[in-house]
């Protein structure tokens, strides 16, 4: 484990434009100002198998700790999806790689240690505790694998047991539980549907076709997997679809702050899905950045921030209307995951970098809709939360 | 590609239900009523039958010992994956004998799960046959001889019975319970092993004639240690006439040391050992002395090319000897061309940028004239493999790549030539297991040519490195051991569009490196890693790294690696053998290379290191002083410092050029053995 301090940038003048005009009068306005209360976010740096530490707070942005993660001491582990606790004393994160299974490591807030370690499937992707505590919903994306249905496992986190493995689709993606903790949304990126699963009994309740034109609700289970096979993996999301492609290819689901909406990315058709919940029906297509990626949502419900992994962007859109309020440009390319901060003031963006590029932690002021700082960490960072 | 519309139809089809969500309680607010303290599991027995089923019944208890009525409970196995299936209403479903590890979990919203580890043995059935291990039908008068044989059910699963022995004729051979039999005059004789309520019957003839004298040769040799030495017993009767069809109890002392059943010897310490050939009343010995192997050569550190930017992957050499390409990892995202014309100061001519995070494994063409690398870590996550011109070997430009179906990953590949066939790259798939074939013949346009993977459930398969030689291919295929299979040899019919598997060697890596689950815990990495084909053995190494470091250690103290060399002698390959081994002491073993009677390991924090592998081999490599040289590739300035972390070798012209995935490249030459003075 070691301990540095690296890039501490306060921005004055990051690339931003807006598309209201009241959002492009507040970031020509506002100043960056340094946040009076120190945040603390964990970040997964894929390429080189460690955890950043970084706070963020009236000094700047820093690297604070990386932790060394995974199993092996030459071949990649590849930690992808960063989770914390709600009571925020824990985090866990997914090892998407082994031999051929990943890992589900649970690692104590106050000194960064292991504590708890689990196999799960093939590439162990996005992961979220529930809001008591005892569950992670952990999706096995088989993003290397044959293109077969793959899975969601259950961890009890207290004892890091899998508890069961819920079959959902091919090559299941960015997830998230609603505020209630009763119901686990997931993107099906090759079979272009959102599968809901019913938390009290660990089954496939519903799940929601997303080609553009064909959207509709289901009950049940998928049918069958018939894509699987059928699809290029299209650069994971950075190769540019066919002009009138219709397909959605979603990445990640997000419900809203109150659960009544489901919220889809389509990366390839660079739009966001808007699902009632309660009649299982799309109320719209949200326009987005270029290869919408990952979502998050402010918990006060106004604003949801997709990451652009093409567009090398952060789309800020305000909620209920739908309106884009500003985009962000992001220093690297590849733009990965956001979490927001508990105060809402703060999007945490993880962008993953080329090559031997590092990754990025860039940091955008949800009031200013302006980068206020960025952070650099190891190559390739994804999976992002905040610890406090 | 796009979308097939198949898909989308097939969903059209499924019955569209909008439906309305019904409310549910927050899983955040735990129920209302007694909560889950424990769980009644029955049968309390844990074992069950092979290839029976079993049902599993549980109650969820609150703190009063009253079942909880809304308490959800499920089963999941938690192993054991290839001997059975547990649904998730509890029915076991046993494929084999084994241990099936199981979870047991209660849940009602918002509460704790309560769960509850079991395991259910799963036990063979009863015993359907009993096969004998002392394949001995004659004996001496006075001989004795140590007879084995074990029980298995029906369907070949071994059982745990203990087998009882009986004989028709005591007279002719007498046998204890435990199979030890004593031949007391000529005739025949039935012993009986018997076991579970079966017995199986093993003839035996004691001979007529009578053992005189018992020959042993040689009746003395001289060797090293290391050497094998075949020693063959003729017992005679009193005419002098050799009596076939005779085996000895063969035993030797003092000393370290193993002799077989055929009479193979192999001593580890220098010294005078005596070697017994007995049949009871007659026994023979020779003499052996071995003096040292004295194969120990110093060393020399002819170049460096100290690398701390990335790590340092494979090391390939061009034909021409004059150029090296040195592979990047950890996030490196390029492989260097060295000038070593000059191997006493290698030069970084250039270096390729791609999109990768590692670059693992690189090979040239026989002909030099291309080179492949493999990519992981891609961006775009396509990785796959790449291709390169070599028009200038300094500078290669890149033609090509090839992914389909790689995305994963490729963690190694072989280029190989045929003429018959024409070029191919034999390479690994991280993702799948798989084992793909692209033909290169035309290296601007790679085609996929064939894809073997072995015949088991995904769980478990991984393949790590391959190579070729005379059209077979050795695959280090972690959990499924070494596999050979034949593309292009002739000798099972295959060729690249169509692999036909030869033989397979498989091993039991966890009762192997039971040490590293006792020191790191559960779950460790470990798998056959690497093979190489040399005269009529096939050295394969492991790869293995504990599941946890040292508490409270940090870089180089942190963690080691494990592994041992083995040594298969294929000269029969429906019957594959392990004959010799080697185990550092401290460090593992990751890659080889073969050059005449040598063998130059990377072995990974036991740095670099040369065996003599002259002559037949058998036994523990290290104890017979078979090792020549060592050099801790450790550098002050290394990616981590002062650590060695010796990834492979090349060896050309007399020189190893020596990677080191903490200090980049070193250039080795043993020197001639030096002279000891008295």
């Amino acid at each position: 484990m070691s301990r540095t301090v690296t890039t501490v940038a306060l921005l004055g003048a990051c690339a931003a434009w807006a598309t209201g005009s009241q959002a492009q009068a507040l970031a020509r306005a506002a100043a960056p100002v340094a946040p009076e209360k120190t945040y603390t976010i964990a970040v997964a740096s894929e390429a080189t198998d460690e955890i950043a530490i970084i706070t963020f707070g009236p000094n700047g942005a820093s690297v604070q700790a990386k932790i060394p993660i995974g199993l092996s001491a030459t071949d990649p582990d590849g930690p992808h999806g960063l989770a914390v606790s709600p009571d925020h004393q824990f985090y866990y994160v997914s090892t998407a790689h082994g031999t051929p299974f990943g890992n589900f490591w649970k690692l104590r807030a106050s000194d960064n240690a292991v504590i708890g370690r689990v196999t799960l499937g093939n590439f162990p992707a996005t992961a979220q505790i529930t809001p008591e505590g005892h569950l992670a919903f952990v999706v096995n994306f088989n993003l290397h694998g044959d293109m077969v249905p793959s899975d969601v496992s259950v961890v009890g986190v207290d004892d890091m047991v899998e508890l069961t493995r819920i079959t959902t689709c091919t090559m299941p993606h960015g997830s998230r539980l609603n505020p209630a903790g009763t119901k686990h949304y997931s993107a099906c990126m090759m079979d272009d549907m959102m599968v809901e699963i019913d938390v009290a009994s660990f089954t496939v309740s519903r799940h929601f076709m997303l080609t553009k034109g064909k959207e509709m609700g289901m009950s049940g289970a998928p049918a069958a997997m018939a894509s699987g096979g059928q699809h290029d993996m299209s650069g994971h999301g950075m190769t540019a679809p066919a002009a009138g492609d219709p397909t959605c290819s979603p990445t990640w689901a997000q419900p809203s702050a109150d659960g009544s909406r489901i919220y889809v990315a389509c990366n390839r058709t660079s739009d966001i899905v808007e699902v009632d919940a309660a009649s299982w029906r799309m109320l719209r297509r949200i326009p987005a950045g270029d290869g919408v990626y990952n979502l998050a949502i402010t918990r006060d419900g106004t604003k949801l921030i997709a990451t652009n992994k093409r567009g090398r962007s952060v789309s800020i859109i305000e909620l209920p209307s739908g309106r884009e309020l500003a985009r962000v440009a992001t220093q690297r390319r590849v733009v990965h995951g956001v979490a927001v901060s508990a105060d809402d003031r703060y999007a945490f963006i993880s962008v993953e970098g080329i090559g031997s590029e590092p990754g990025t932690v860039e940091i955008i002021d949800l009031r200013t809709l302006r980068t206020v700082a960025t952070v650099d960490v190891g190559q390739m960072a994804g999976g992002i939360d905040i610890l406090r | 590609m796009l979308r097939s519309p198949s898909a989308v139809v097939l969903f059209a089809l499924s019955p569209l239900l909008a439906v309305a969500q019904s409310p549910a309680q927050s899983a955040s607010t735990p129920a209302a009523g007694p909560a889950i303290a424990s769980l009644q599991i029955l049968p309390r027995e844990r074992t069950m039958r092979a290839r029976d089923t079993l049902r599993l019944r549980v109650t969820a208890l609150d703190a009063s010992g009253k079942p909880v009525p809304d308490a959800t409970v499920r089963f999941f196995a938690a192993g054991g994956y290839f001997e059975g299936a547990v649904q998730p209403d509890g029915l076991i479903r046993s494929g084999s004998t084994g241990t099936m590890p199981i979870t047991v979990s209660a849940t009602r919203p918002g509460q704790r799960p309560v769960v509850e580890k079991l395991e259910i043995r799963m036990l063979p059935g009863p015993a359907h046959h009993i096969t004998v291990g002392t394949n001995v039908g004659t004996l001496a008068i006075g001989q004795r001889m140590r007879y084995s044989a074990t029980a298995f059910d029906e369907a070949n699963e071994k059982r745990d019975d203990r087998v009882l022995w009986t004989s028709s004729n005591p007279a002719i051979v007498q046998v204890s319970r435990d199979g030890l039999a004593s031949a007391t005059a000529a005739g025949s004789a039935v012993l009986k092993a018997t076991a579970g309520g079966i017995t199986r019957d093993v003839p035996v003839t004691v001979a007529a004639r009578r053992i005189a004298s018992l020959e042993l040769t040689p009746a003395s040799a001289d060797a090293r240690t290391g050497d094998v030495i075949h020693f063959a017993a003729r017992p005679k009767d009193a005419a002098g006439r050799v009596i076939e069809g005779l085996t000895p109890i063969w035993s030797f002392s003092p000393g370290q040391g193993i002799i077989g059943p055929d009479g193979g010897f192999v001593g580890y310490d220098q010294g005078t050992y005596t070697i017994t050939a007995s049949f009871g009343t007659q026994t023979a010995e020779a003499t052996v002395t071995l003096a040292p192997r004295d194969v120990r050569r110093p060393l020399e550190v002819v170049g460096r090319a100290p690398r701390k930017a990335f790590t340092t992957e494979e090391v390939w050499l061009h034909p021409n000897g004059k150029v090296a390409y040195l592979g990047t990892g950890s996030g490196g995202d390029r492989f260097y061309t060295l000038d070593i014309s000059n191997p006493q100061n290698p030069i970084i001519s250039d270096s390729m940028v791609l999109n990768t995070r590692r670059v693992n494994d690189l090979m040239t063409t026989p002909d030099g004239m291309f080179l492949v690398n493999t990519r992981e870590g891609a961006s775009d996550r396509k990785n796959g493999i790449v291709i390169s011109s070599l028009a200038d070997p300094l500078h290669p430009v890149k033609i090509a790549e090839f992914t389909e179906g790689m995305s994963a990953g490729v963690h190694s590949a072989f280029v190989y030539a045929q003429p018959k066939f024409g070029t191919h790259v034999y390479a690994t798939n991280d993702g799948t297991g798989a084992f793909h074939i692209i033909d290169i013949s035309d290296p601007y346009k790679p085609r996929q040519v064939a894809e073997w993977r072995t015949q088991r459930p995904e769980a478990g398969r991984s393949l790590h490195d391959v190579d070729i030689q005379d059209g077979l291919a050795y695959l280090s295929y972690w959990n499924d051991g070494l596999v050979i299979l034949d593309v292009g040899n002739g000798i099972k019919g295959g060729s690249p569009s169509n692999p036909v598997l030869v033989s397979q060697y498989k091993y039991d890596l966890n009762d192997l490196y039971r040490q590293v689950e006792l020191s790191g815990g559960p779950g460790f990495i470990r798998g056959t890693h690497t093979a190489w084909r040399h005269r009529n053995y096939v050295f394969i190494a492991d790869e293995v790294f504990p599941s946890s470091g040292v508490q409270g250690a940090k870089d180089a103290s942190a963690g080691r690696a494990y592994g041992r060399l083995q040594v298969i002698d294929v000269s029969n390959y429906d019957d594959p053998k392990p004959v010799a081994f080697y185990e550092p002491e401290f460090g593992g073993v990751h890659n080889i290379w073969i050059a005449g009677d040598t063998l130059y390991m990377g072995a990974y924090n036991a740095g670099f290191r040369t065996f003599d592998i002259s002559g037949e081999l058998r036994g523990d490599l290290r104890a017979q002083q078979r090792e020549m040289a060592h050099l801790n590739t450790g550098d002050m300035d290394g990616f981590v410092k002062n650590a060695a972390m010796t990834w492979g070798v090349v060896v050309r012209d007399g020189l190893a050029y020596v990677n080191d995935m903490y200090n980049g490249l070193w250039i080795v030459r043993m020197k001639p053995k030096r002279g000891i003075t008295p």
